[in-house]
């Protein structure tokens, strides 16, 4: 498969897949992903990583998020050439992760060999679980220049950390994350419900309250959920949450008997 | 680092809870001392760095892993050069969200 010069082909090989004329050669250095689950990339530490439970249905389910797409930055502790495969051990300063690289081409040996050890790296790749030790199998890894980069980074962890558990309400996966959910004011995040008219903001709320109404025990529910209910375990403001069951009733995704208990009109 | 110990994120105030611990934290303008260095952290604490220091200039930011000795002094493992500009207040922030809410996601 090694052709020893960029060869566009043997990136998809295997695939019926042809790369635009105009991609320009950097981009087209990074392997696309062929998982076709991938959904969204999550920055997450190496703690949150091993934290994932394995009885949940994917293998990589954290904050109630379905993903497998990661983004680490840690201190490469160990690497271990096995020429094509890489592996190199980083530590985030949270634990410690192994992150394999597959290098065919020559942009992807070029990427790896400005790795060295004692180096702070940031590493894109897709977790793995092997009877419950997780790795990572990298996709892309680059040196940090900017270590500013670091502080970056575990900032949006935790944005992103309060963003799923806090705005979807309820699906909270670490007994600790209930107690700081009642002892701090979540002010940032109960604004955004109410203060956010933008499409993107509103559709996220639609889509929390659909996942809800979605979730087995309540369409066990033969009548619905009355919506003052909704509200309560969602934490969001009454008329808010009526905007958005009125929008997803006009959209025949919710019905209501009787304007004030709703069902998800699809099953799960 | 260490295979099985976490580094806590710390400033100058924080320090004294993990004295024992592994840690982390970044030193501002290093100035070698008998046995060590002495900076300053991101909350404007003085910290003896113990060890020696790698065999580079070191730059104005500093990040040291090693074992906190008291509340105002860590035994370094390892010296991580920073550069010479690097935002305190964010990493500040950072160490006070890890050892606060957010201690699950770290430790």
């Amino acid at each position: 498969m090694y052709s020893g010069e960029f060869n566009g082909a043997s990136l998809f090989a295997g695939g019926g897949f042809i790369p635009s004329q105009a991609t320009s050669a950097p981009s087209s250095s990074f392997p696309i992903s062929k998982d076709r689950n991938v959904r969204t990339l999550l920055p997450m530490t190496v703690k949150q990583i091993n934290d994932i439970s394995s009885n949940d249905e994917s293998s990589a389910y954290g904050d109630g998020v379905d993903s497998n797409t990661v983004t680490i930055v840690g201190l490469v502790c160990d690497i271990q050439d096995k020429e094509p495969q890489f592996v190199l051990l980083v530590d985030d300063g949270t634990g410690q992760v192994e992150c394999t690289r597959w290098a065919h081409e020559r942009m992807e040996f070029n990427e790896v060999n400005q790795i060295v050890r004692g180096m702070y790296v940031r590493v894109y790749g897709h977790l793995k679980s092997l009877q419950d030790k997780r790795s990572l199998n990298a996709y892309s890894m680059r040196p940090v220049t900017d270590f500013n980069e670091i502080t970056s980074h575990f900032i949006e962890c935790i944005y992103v950390h309060m963003y799923n558990t806090k705005l979807r309400g309820g699906i909270i996966t670490q007994p600790q994350m209930t107690n700081s959910t009642i002892n701090t004011p979540s002010k940032d995040f109960q604004a955004i419900p109410s203060n956010q008219n933008s499409i993107d903001g509103r559709m996220s709320i639609d889509q929390i309250v659909l996942n809800f109404l979605r979730r087995p025990e309540c369409l066990a529910i033969n009548n619905g959920i009355h919506c003052n209910d909704i509200a309560i375990q969602l934490n969001l403001p009454i008329d808010k949450l009526m905007e958005v069951l009125e929008y997803l009733n006009e959209n025949s995704l919710v019905y209501t008997v009787d304007e004030v208990h709703y069902k998800s009109a699809v099953n799960a | 680092m260490d295979t099985s110990n976490p580094a806590v994120f710390v400033n100058g105030s924080l320090l004294r809870m993990y004295v024992g611990r592994r840690v982390r934290a970044v030193i501002q303008a290093i100035q070698p001392d008998a046995g060590g260095v002495t900076g300053k952290t991101t909350d404007d604490h003085q910290l003896v760095v113990k060890g020696s220091p790698p065999p580079v200039r070191l730059t104005n930011f500093v990040e040291i892993i090693g074992i906190a000795d008291s509340d105002r002094s860590i035994r370094a493992e390892m010296w991580t050069n920073f550069g010479d500009t690097f935002d305190t207040q964010n990493y500040n922030q950072l160490c006070q969200l890890a050892n606060g809410e957010f201690k699950h996601l770290f430790i």
